[in-house]
């Protein structure tokens, strides 16, 4: 009679367990969408706030630290490193949810957002997806930088690197810090197929 | 003896049970400015593997299999439903901006082409769902070609 006691206890107890966890679940995301909310009041206050380093230009602020993030999987990818390329669309998501945009004008805002947003999501598949999966996020996120640099502008030298057998043999672009082709579509397999196609700075 | 006994009706307890739990439909008779079909000019053998294949998660609208009507499976269903309308919905295609339709037609491009939509579980039971080489070929085509005049 007692073990039937305890077997019973054993089920109610993962009973309860699952209703928790799916309760849970759901004041998860109402808890996100809490958080999206404050966080919309906040860029508002700052928009009047004075930016204290008045050497660098505002946008490049706001672009060198994406660009950053994006190289961090670029090299990822390079090194064929799943981890370190779901690190580094960790620190692009960071660096998104700190922006500071109160400077942006208007119309550049509203440019600025569609790459924002779209990058975002990128940023969110390579994170949690397969090394393939990311390289497939990585080529559109590209096109995101690219136009992220041509509407922001950077202090930073990049390379705008073009391998013609990626993406199905379409081709696909890339930005690198580095003049040398290494190659994150292939990483190891082709590491120096690809040539330098513009010099930015 | 008595524990598989006890744990069997323990078991049929928490299947009736969880019986009274509902899922939200996803259904909806409106067909919204934004549905990709009014936006752009869909070929009806698109469309038609778009509602065959596709449209179940992706779409305002899906033709639920009887099995909806038991639970667990009620919860499955909705959970990819909400995943896959999170990720891509056709009803809503227009409202996104001209990036991002875009980087979703690149995206349908790849998950087609590398066989990873529809997805393996749902085309195990929707046996129709399966995209032949040909309807692979006929959609691709059709999100490259869009996706070029989009510029």
């Amino acid at each position: 009679m007692r073990r039937v006691k305890t077997v019973s206890r054993v089920l109610v107890a993962v009973f309860i367990v699952l209703i928790v966890a799916s309760c849970e679940s759901n004041n998860k995301s109402q808890a996100d969408h809490e958080k999206a909310h404050s966080e919309m009041t906040d860029n508002k206050t700052q928009e009047k706030a004075p930016h204290a380093d008045e050497k660098v230009p505002v946008n490049h602020k706001i672009s060198i630290e994406i660009i950053d993030a994006y190289l961090v999987i670029k090299n990822g990818l390079v090194a064929d490193s799943k981890p370190q390329a779901s690190q580094g669309a960790e620190i692009m998501l960071a660096a998104f949810t700190n922006m500071d945009l109160a400077h942006l004008p208007e119309t550049t805002l509203q440019q600025y957002m569609e790459i924002h947003e779209s990058a975002k999501e990128h940023a969110e598949h390579i994170k949690k997806s397969s090394i393939d999966h990311q390289r497939e996020h990585f080529e559109i996120l590209t096109t995101d930088m690219i136009d992220l640099v041509a509407l922001l502008g950077t202090d930073k030298t990049l390379y705008q690197d073009f391998c013609p057998m990626a993406n199905n043999n379409k081709g696909a672009f890339w930005l690198s810090e580095i003049e040398e082709i290494k190659n994150p579509y292939y990483g190891a397999k082709m590491l120096s197929c690809g040539t330098v196609k513009k010099q930015i700075n | 003896m008595k524990i598989f006994k006890i744990g069997g009706l323990f078991l049929t307890v928490v299947f009736v049970y969880i019986q009274f739990f509902s899922t939200e439909r996803n259904e909806s008779s409106l067909l919204l400015v934004t549905d990709i079909d009014v936006v752009y000019e869909v070929p009806s053998e698109v469309k038609r593997i778009f509602n065959t294949s596709c449209y179940d998660c992706h779409s305002n609208n899906t033709a639920y299999p009887w099995y909806n009507k038991i639970q667990p499976f009620a919860w499955l269903l909705e959970s990819h439903i909400k995943k896959g309308k999170a990720e891509l919905n056709f009803s809503e295609f227009g409202s996104y901006s001209i990036r991002r339709q875009r980087s979703k037609l690149r995206a349908i491009e790849g998950q087609i082409v590398d066989d990873k939509m529809p997805l393996r579980s749902y085309t195990l039971i929707h046996r129709k769902a399966r995209l032949s080489k040909n309807d692979k070929k006929v959609v691709v085509e059709w999100v490259v070609k869009l996706r070029d005049s989009l510029k």
